[in-house]
């Protein structure tokens, strides 16, 4: 009876959502999850020299992110996302479809966004569009027997270097508030991003990523 | 803003991102997919790895068919160390010269060493390029035929194969040669050309009866190269050329025809990429794709056998495919086994 009564009240409290502090302005909430990054690669050639129509794909990474938000106004919010390292596999792609792996590369990607979240603060399941910025900064760049081989086979390994890049972030996402202090967020965003990847060899491809990130999180106002 | 400490975590995480993002990259995992013990190579002048870096040859710094250098440069020598196995050393030296200024030095024989391939060496026929046996005076080139190269290696190896011995094969381009020649001395062009078909298949038999047959299990067969597309043939008439490239590609049909359906041979159509690479030169940095780098009126022999960086048609010589008129530069080389690598990842072999 008393185990019934706690439920009730728990499945009331998710139902109703919280108070009138949730979600206000001025509130910061915290949330953690796990975020999976998944690239829609545009490549275009390696440098010469190479087959023509050298191409590459990128992998796709998940990894724990947290998110924090803050209520500028009811409706408007910041948030900043900070997840990773995520370890993307490197893939021949056109001419040399099929060699599978010839690098990897680690990254974070941080990103702030603005939103506007739609329904009252009180609402339980808040929908939100947001535009933000990311800075994607690569690192710990991996090469390959594969790809040494294909670029310069009997030398010393070929190393290579991503550049660093800005890209312009458009989101959609839900936060579902499980009660006053807790919810769930929600999150799609699409990344507008390009880069030049380096090799040691000197060649080089530019490589549009525009990865889409799926995110969920739960948070704690405070 | 509302106050100052609303922001202030945003700063900090902006700060965290900065500084987690750190670390240098890395030669990755550099190890093939297959670990073989050695290379055993046969074939021509293409994978010779010094049977004449002797006596007189030697002296002058040759000894491959390249811009002969410090370091080992056809493309054997690069696919072995891609291979993470011994670089290959020339199983058979010697030089039968019959011109006088360039002594012969004796035939030896070297255990331990797989790189069979001769310059000169045809398909069967013992009698190849600059062979000795031909009127003098020849360089005395062995020829050792590529059947008689792998006879050779199953009598030093128990007559078998390893499992795990990186074969190589590339033949064929002195077949087009002595029969090219063959028809000033009246053979018909269509004999010359089924001689070359006849050539293909006799070497496709050989990689399935002596080879793989023996027990190899990793055999990259590559094709012959368009011959028609060297300076050698672009120094004849454009019919010939012609009839060059229809020698050629009846060759390929052949041996593709005889390795056909092998698993254990791995077949690598260097025909149509060196045709790729002469139509589309831009694309692998090749600069000339004509006439050689190596001057051969200052080289002792007109080959490039014994070209080296002081006998260039110039300083720099970056992007040109070919050293004498039939044999790559070590660029040329490098294009040539990123090729065979590519095709050997994509079948798992490297």
């Amino acid at each position: 009876m008393k185990l019934s009564l706690i439920g009730a009240a728990m499945l009331v409290a998710v139902l109703t959502g919280g108070t009138a502090h949730a979600q206000s302005a001025g509130s910061w909430s915290v949330s953690i999850g796990a975020n999976n990054i998944a690239p829609k690669v545009k490549s275009g050639d390696l440098s010469a020299p190479s087959l023509p129509g050298t191409k590459i794909d990128v992998k796709g990474a998940s990894a724990g992110f947290a998110t924090f938000t803050y209520m500028l106004t009811d409706n408007v919010a910041l948030q900043t996302f900070l997840g990773g390292p995520y370890k993307h596999d490197i893939v021949g792609a056109g001419a040399i479809d099929g060699v599978g792996k010839i690098g990897e590369v680690q990254q974070v990607s941080p990103t702030v966004v603005a939103q506007y979240r739609f329904l009252d603060p009180k609402s339980a399941l808040r929908p939100y569009v947001g535009l933000g910025v990311t800075y994607a900064y690569f690192f710990k760049e991996q090469g390959s027997g594969t790809l040494t081989a294909l670029t310069n086979p009997g030398g010393t390994p070929t190393r290579i270097d991503a550049d660093n890049a800005w890209g312009l972030s458009p989101q959609l996402g839900v936060v579902y508030a499980f009660n006053d202090r807790w919810y769930a967020d929600l999150s799609v965003i699409k990344t507008y991003i390009k880069n030049t990847t380096h090799l040691s060899t000197g060649q080089s491809i530019d490589a549009k990523l525009d990865p889409l990130s799926v995110g969920l999180t739960v948070g704690y106002r405070f | 803003m509302r106050d100052i400490r609303s922001w202030a975590p945003f700063a900090a995480v902006l700060l965290a991102a900065t500084l987690a993002a750190c670390g240098g990259g890395g030669d990755g995992d550099q190890t093939p997919r297959v670990a073989y013990s050695k290379m055993v190579s046969f074939g021509d002048s293409l994978s010779d790895v010094g049977s004449y870096r002797v006596g007189a040859i030697a002296q002058l710094g040759g000894g491959e068919y390249s811009i002969n250098g410090s370091a080992g440069v056809n493309w054997t020598e690069l696919l072995a160390a891609s291979a993470h196995v011994t670089a290959p050393c020339a199983a058979q030296t010697g030089l039968q010269s019959t011109i006088p200024s360039i002594p012969a030095v004796a035939v030896v024989n070297h255990a331990g060493c797989y790189g069979y391939g001769q310059g000169g060496s045809r398909v069967t026929n013992p009698i190849g390029v600059a062979n000795a046996a031909l009127p003098a005076p020849q360089l005395g080139q062995l020829t050792d035929p590529v059947k008689n190269q792998i006879l050779r290696h199953l009598a030093t190896s128990g007559g078998t194969f390893a499992a795990d011995d990186l074969v190589t094969v590339l033949a064929g381009g002195n077949d087009v040669f002595v029969n090219l020649a063959a028809i000033q001395q009246g053979l018909t062009p269509t004999d010359a050309v089924t001689a070359m078909a006849t050539a293909g298949g006799e070497l496709g038999a050989y990689v399935k009866s002596m080879i793989v047959a023996n027990g190899a299990k990793h055999v990259v067969v590559v094709n012959l190269p368009d011959v028609s597309q060297t300076p050698f043939a672009y120094s004849l008439d454009l019919q010939t050329q012609g009839l060059i490239n229809t020698m050629v590609v009846q060759f390929n049909t052949q041996l593709a025809a005889g390795v056909a359906g092998t698993p254990e041979v791995l077949l690598v159509d260097a025909y149509t990429q060196g045709r790729d690479q002469n139509a589309r030169p831009a694309s692998y940095a090749l600069t000339n794709v004509t006439t050689p780098a190596c001057d051969l009126t200052k080289t002792a022999l007109p080959t490039s056998l014994v070209c080296t960086a002081s006998t260039l048609v110039a300083t720099d010589v970056t992007g040109y495919e070919f050293a004498d008129t039939v044999h790559p530069t070590p660029f040329g080389y490098s294009l040539l086994a990123r090729f065979v690598a590519e095709n050997m990842i994509k079948n798992g072999w490297l």
